[in-house]
């Protein structure tokens, strides 16, 4: 099997280090991101408007300021699929009635003992009602999972679900949350359709959540939509996440549906059942591991916004500076950083560029012994005041003047390349922020 | 069920037809007689086109989608794409034959993909007893099968006990009771966490001493890539070394069924398989790719939710209806 995941990283690690992004890489990558969703068995014609959607919004949107355009890329990638699949961490509160559909072997009755033991968790007193007398023994399998969990469970034993359910909620009235088990079938036939709707009728359930398997192919949205319109889907769970499927049909659901992405189950134990994290669920869709890491990255570069705009206009302030050194020393030599961006690594001077490890430590200690003033102001600093802070920080004057030099210099440059005209806003605070934070 | 992947398929050839040979090109450079070497020559270039291997590839960047939107593996695709190479490229075709030519390549293909080893069932049900164990994903079926295999039996006059070596699942071993009550087959089992190698080993004995023809073992659905469990499984066949060991697989899965058919088989080694649910799966491309990938003899389609829904498998038979 190929990579596809891979391959899409190869294809967007392509418009790495191009100012801007041309028609032919982003058709590039969207090709790419087709056949990776195809794979993953999400619907054709969702695949197709996805892809129209991503590409409208790579031209059309500004690139966010601390990103690369490589990233840029995948996150509206990363967005667009979120806003089908659900853009928060889900999960349940303690509801009244929750009710799970399915088809066959989708595990659906697993999946209600695996909710029983959230809920529990969670300090809640579930209880459930057996609602499929259609599979040989689901009832009994029901009865199992609650004697394990300690939870009661209403069987009726005239094998009627609609009694089933009535009953039920009358026995439960005390509990915060009833679970309704329902029948499957091979296919949404007549009677199973029948029979869902008057359950819905009877339970009125606040949540209705279509339990899917990982694996299940292009029928999906399809089968998803069916459900819908017998009783509105207000959540989907996909089951056997630990297999090697993907779980793109959870897209096509979700599509269909409307309804986000709640819990995935990811093992055969009753314990084996998580909330939806979107940033999670996408990179195993895309197959890509580092989306975690960007998301995060993209957070960042929202708060540190401020910061560039204000470096961006001027203010560039010897506290702005501290924090690029420190940045540098967290993250390695600036020549690396330059070099990103197009059209500065000419700009700025070498010997800026080669500052040693040794000399930032320097650096550092010299702005801690300035006063705030100083730091705000670097004009001020005159020669019996570099006697002082050379003095507070154990250096030499030679020393504070080199840092005033190259804090000059600095600043220099980043007027000179805010001014021209050719590079934008974008990648400034790209080189203020990768000063700062990258690197 | 196979309806759409019969229209991808016949869409699939149409495009490459058009692609190969754009059609406002063809304005007809009528054949008059073939005197002059010069006139026949264009009418050839006219006529006749000679497909590059690029070209395949680029017509199939597009037609791939159409075979994946019927649930048909890459692989499977691969497969395809070089089987038209092989037949169209660097050959010169006559226009007006080229989609009668790909149709041949198509329905060749086809016919090998879905040409499987066969196994003879009744020369292996002649041991006394057979033992049949099934295995899959969880909720693949392989339950519901087993009776139907069990009834299937019956009807050639063969008697069967059921094994129920699932003792995972919750009431795995009730519903195996279930089918066995309505099917008059007795259920061998011990308690839920028992060993299902030793579940096994016993119906197999009860057999003998029974003078029963043919063990089916149930066994508990389970991830391909938990490790535990597929080790589990290495026992039961190193214990019981069983005369067929069935894969049951959910025809209605998507592209994972490649490597839910591999693991199963490098973890065990599967003899035959069983297609579920396919009445349901209108997109077809599943038991395609299971019949390319794995090369294993299909025993039966799952048809329907009745025990009698249970279709031998014949691939002339699919192949007619798929061109």
């Amino acid at each position: 099997m190929l990579d596809f995941g891979k391959k899409i990283t190869e294809l967007i690690s392509k418009a790495l280090g191009r100012s801007t992004i041309d028609r032919e890489t982003v058709e590039s990558i969207i090709k790419g991101l087709q056949r990776i969703l195809l794979q993953s068995d999400v619907d054709v014609k969702l695949v197709y408007e996805l892809s129209n959607k991503i590409r409208d919004r790579c031209f059309k949107e500004k690139v966010q300021e601390g990103l690369t355009l490589r990233e840029h890329v995948t996150k509206v990638i990363y967005e667009e699929l979120v806003n089908l699949l659900g853009k928060e961490k889900a999960g349940l509160k303690a509801k009244n009635r929750i009710m799970l559909l399915g088809l066959y072997g989708v595990g659906k009755t697993t999946t209600c003992g695996k909710l029983v033991k959230y809920f529990q968790k969670h300090g809640s007193k579930p209880a459930l009602i057996a609602c499929d007398y259609h599979r040989p023994a689901a009832t009994e399998q029901l009865r199992q999972i609650a004697e394990k969990l300690n939870v009661p469970v209403h069987i009726d034993e005239n094998k009627n679900p609609f009694n089933a359910v009535e009953n039920g909620l009358k026995r439960f009235a005390k509990n915060d949350v009833i679970i309704i088990d329902t029948a499957g079938r091979d296919a949404l036939d007549k009677e199973l359709s029948d029979e869902l709707k008057k359950i819905g009728k009877i339970a009125k359930p606040d949540e209705v959540l279509l339990v899917i398997p990982a694996d299940l192919g292009r029928t999906a949205g399809q089968q998803a939509a069916e459900f819908n319109k017998l009783v509105g889907i207000t959540g989907v769970i996909v089951t056997k996440m630990d297999g090697t499927a993907k779980g793109g049909a959870a897209l096509s659901s979700c599509y269909a549906t409307g309804a986000n992405v709640k819990f995935i189950g990811v093992g055969e134990k009753l314990e084996q059942l998580e909330e939806y994290d979107p940033v999670r669920f996408v990179s195993r869709i895309l197959g890509m591991g580092d989306l975690e890491a960007l998301m995060e990255k993209v957070k960042e570069a929202e708060l540190d916004e401020d910061d560039a705009k204000r470096i961006m206009s001027g203010k560039f302030t010897l506290k702005d500076f501290y924090d690029q050194i420190e940045g540098i020393q967290k993250m390695g030599p600036l020549s690396g950083i330059v070099e990103m961006i197009p059209g500065f690594s000419s700009a700025l001077p070498e010997d800026l560029v080669n500052i040693q490890e040794a000399k930032l430590k320097k650096f550092k200690y010299i702005i801690d012994s300035m006063t705030e003033k100083e730091r705000n102001e670097p004009e001020i600093v005159n020669s019996s005041r570099i006697k002082r802070i050379a003095k507070g920080a154990g250096v030499s004057e030679r020393d504070v003047r080199e840092l005033l030099k190259q804090y000059d210099l600095t600043k220099k440059v980043i007027k000179k390349v805010g001014g021209t005209a050719s590079i934008k806003r974008g990648q400034l605070a790209k080189l203020a922020k990768k000063f700062g934070l990258k690197f | 069920m196979f309806d759409f992947l019969k229209k991808k398929l016949n869409e699939v050839v149409k495009k490459v037809t058009d692609k190969v040979a754009p059609k406002e090109k063809e304005k007809k450079a009528k054949p008059k007689k073939e005197k002059e070497t010069f006139t026949s020559k264009i009418v050839k270039a006219f006529t006749e086109i000679n497909v590059s291997s690029e070209k395949v590839d680029e017509i199939f960047q597009e037609i791939e989608i159409d075979l994946l939107e019927a649930d048909v593996a890459v692989e499977a695709i691969d497969k395809i794409k070089e089987d038209l190479k092989k037949e169209i490229v660097g050959k010169s075709i006559k226009k007006s034959e080229l989609e009668k030519q790909i149709r041949n390549v198509f329905k060749k293909t086809l016919n090998e993909m879905l040409d499987v080893p066969k196994i003879d069932l009744m020369k292996k049900l002649e041991k006394r007893p057979t033992l049949f164990v099934f295995l899959g994903f969880n909720g693949s079926g392989k339950t519901t099968t087993m009776a139907k295999i069990a009834y299937w039996l019956q009807s050639k006059k063969l008697s069967c006990v059921f094994a129920a070596g699932d003792s995972f699942r919750a009431a795995s071993i009730e519903q195996l009771e279930e089918h066995g009550k309505k099917l008059n087959v007795n259920v061998i089992k011990h308690q839920y966490g028992a060993d299902p190698a030793a579940v096994i080993f016993d119906a197999v004995k009860y057999a003998q001493a029974k003078k029963i023809d043919v063990v089916l073992a149930d066994t508990a659905g389970r991830t391909h890539t938990n490790k535990n469990l597929m080790d589990q499984l290495e026992k039961i066949v190193r214990v019981n070394k069983p005369d067929l060991k069935i894969l049951v697989i959910d025809s209605m899965t998507g592209n994972d069924i490649i490597n839910q058919c591999r693991m199963f088989d490098q973890a065990v080694g599967v003899d035959a398989l069983v297609l579920t649910k396919t009445d349901v799966s209108n997109k077809g491309g599943s038991i395609l790719s299971a019949a390319y990938v794995l090369k294993k003899p299909i025993l039966f389609l799952g048809t329907g939710q009745s025990y009698k829904d249970l279709h031998e498998y014949d691939p002339r038979e699919i192949a007619e209806k798929l061109i």
